[in-house]
């Protein structure tokens, strides 16, 4: 068993230096497939930070000054209530620790401004989910009702921003993952080339080995394996690639004013973690179709 | 050890490489399988070697039926089978012991086992001495000689030879079948295909003659002609 792993791993290698030009191409192509789509991942994410005051269906958020007191908290509700069952269908307190998390989130990329930000500094919300046939004119004459309240600061309406937020994102997200689909079309070719060729450069060893017989996957796992390893590679450069270039994002991005809300943008570290591992298993998936096409269609065992 | 029923093998749908054949080989017989280019010798080879399933009848090998062998247990099969070409078929970039341990090595002979027996199978075909050599480096009747012993290292039950001395001068292809001769008298069943007129005429073994592709003399310790 032994000599058979050591075979499989030794003739990966020598058929990785006899083809070395061919292998390259294919490394960078399916490097630069998986980059794209990581990037797709990452913005993606970015957007999602962006709407992560619009979840479930939230069309309206009020934003409440930092120190405001119960009673006047109960003014502002008592203001909800009397609209409730008629333009409001329900709202949500997010409190300090949950307004914070928030926070957290939409600042990643600007940890000194969320660092200012505590119980005392940071405005709390209400997202409020307006009953189903509100119509924009009724909610924006909610919205001028509310702000009169002393406590608030200001009523964001979903429309204003989700609308942009949302076009954006599933502009930039439908290009660049086409774009990425088909890119990594093009490693599957230049993988399943780069096996035909090896295959080729083998065929009287391929010969040999099945006239003295050697099992099928015996002949095919070293050409299998060159093709799994070339699109790991692929999936290993795009996530140094993609950490590069997440870390230059997040220092930029420092630099811009708070209003510009690129803060947003900014994915954490975990998130990072987990798209390469995604790009990874990806590439893996792309050499093994690639190869696996090659093999059963150009070896006859 | 090898016998024919009724064996007919068509290309597409009009091309018959073999056409009814049938003959049984008890083992360690040594058998010449003569004719013309396109006669059907080659053929008869890889239907014995499962490279090709005949259109019709039954091909036993070793008491099996090879015909409907599952794709699965063709390479066991092939360890009982040793083949030699006309080209030698040696990798180029590996030396004597390792084109022969090679054999051994693609079937998962444990490496104590191939530093044990390549050593005497090239002892038995004369090469003991050229083993860190190079394919490029030897002669043809040499080549030939590696060819055989990679073909014998794993103590094949049948012997299948296509042309062996195509490429060689006369004194050379003697030489080989002399070789072939002693391995035949260790019990392994030996087939050639050849065209080799003088081979045939001194070995005086049993001659299968085939002419497009139907047998037409079987002949115990035959001439070529």
């Amino acid at each position: 068993m032994w000599s058979r792993i050591t075979y499989t791993l030794r003739e990966t290698w020598a058929s990785f230096k006899r083809n070395v030009t061919l292998t390259v191409a294919a490394i960078i192509t399916s490097a630069v497939a998986l980059l794209i789509f990581g990037l797709t991942l990452l913005m993606q994410q970015g957007f999602d930070n962006l709407l992560a005051l619009w979840e479930d269906d939230v069309e309206m958020v009020v934003y409440v000054r930092a120190q405001a007191s119960e009673p006047q908290r109960e003014v502002l509700e008592g203001e909800m209530e009397r609209q409730q069952g008629i333009t409001i269908d329900s709202w949500e307190y997010c409190d300090v620790d949950c307004s914070l998390d928030v926070k957290d989130r939409v600042l990643a990329g600007s940890p000194e401004i969320r660092d200012r930000l505590d119980e005392n500094t940071n405005p709390t919300f209400y997202r409020v989910v307006p009953t189903e046939g509100t119509d924009l004119a009724e909610l924006q004459s909610l919205a001028a009702a509310l702000v009169g309240v002393p406590s608030v600061i200001s009523v964001n309406l979903a429309e204003d921003e989700i609308d942009l937020i949302d076009r954006l994102k599933d502009f930039v997200g439908q290009y660049t993952f086409f774009l990425s689909l088909f890119l990594l079309f093009a490693a599957v070719l230049l993988i399943w080339n780069t096996i035909r060729t090896a295959m080729y450069a083998r065929r009287r060893e391929i010969e040999v080995m099945k006239a003295v017989g050697a099992t099928d996957w015996f002949i095919r796992l070293p050409f299998m394996l060159e093709g799994l390893v070339q699109g790991m590679l692929g999936g290993l450069v795009a996530c140094g690639a993609l950490w590069f270039i997440n870390g230059r994002w997040t220092n930029g991005v420092a630099e811009f004013p708070i209003s510009s809300s690129f803060q947003a943008m900014v994915v954490g570290g975990g998130d990072v973690v987990t798209t390469c591992g995604i790009l990874m298993g990806i590439g893996a998936l792309v050499g093994a179709i690639g190869s696996g096409i090659a093999v059963s269609r150009f070896l006859d065992v | 050890m090898i016998r024919l029923e009724n064996v007919t093998m068509t290309y597409g749908t009009d091309v018959v490489a073999v056409r009814e054949a049938s003959f049984d080989v008890p083992k360690g017989e040594f058998v010449f399988l003569v004719g013309p280019s396109g006669s059907g010798k080659s053929t008869l080879l890889r239907l014995l070697n499962r490279e090709e399933r005949p259109s019709h009848g039954s091909v036993w090998v070793a008491g099996r039926n090879i015909a409907d062998m599952p794709s699965g247990r063709v390479p066991h099969l092939r360890r009982n089978i040793g083949n030699i070409f006309q080209d030698y078929k040696l990798l180029p970039n590996k030396t004597v012991f390792e084109n022969v341990a090679f054999a051994q090595q693609v079937i998962g002979k444990p490496k104590h086992v191939i530093r044990q027996q390549v050593p005497a199978v090239l002892e038995i075909v004369g090469l003991q001495d050229k083993h860190e050599r190079f394919p490029n480096q030897l002669s043809g009747g040499e080549q030939q000689r590696v060819s055989i012993a990679r073909a014998f290292v794993n103590r094949p039950l049948i012997m299948l030879a296509d042309e062996p001395t195509g490429n060689l001068d006369p004194g050379t292809g003697e030489g080989i079948m002399r070789l072939l001769d002693r391995i035949n008298e260790t019990g392994t069943t030996v087939l050639m295909a050849t065209h080799d007129q003088r081979i045939v005429n001194a070995m005086r073994k049993r001659v299968i003659q085939l002419d497009r592709g139907v047998i037409v003399r079987d002949q115990a310790r035959g001439v070529y002609d």
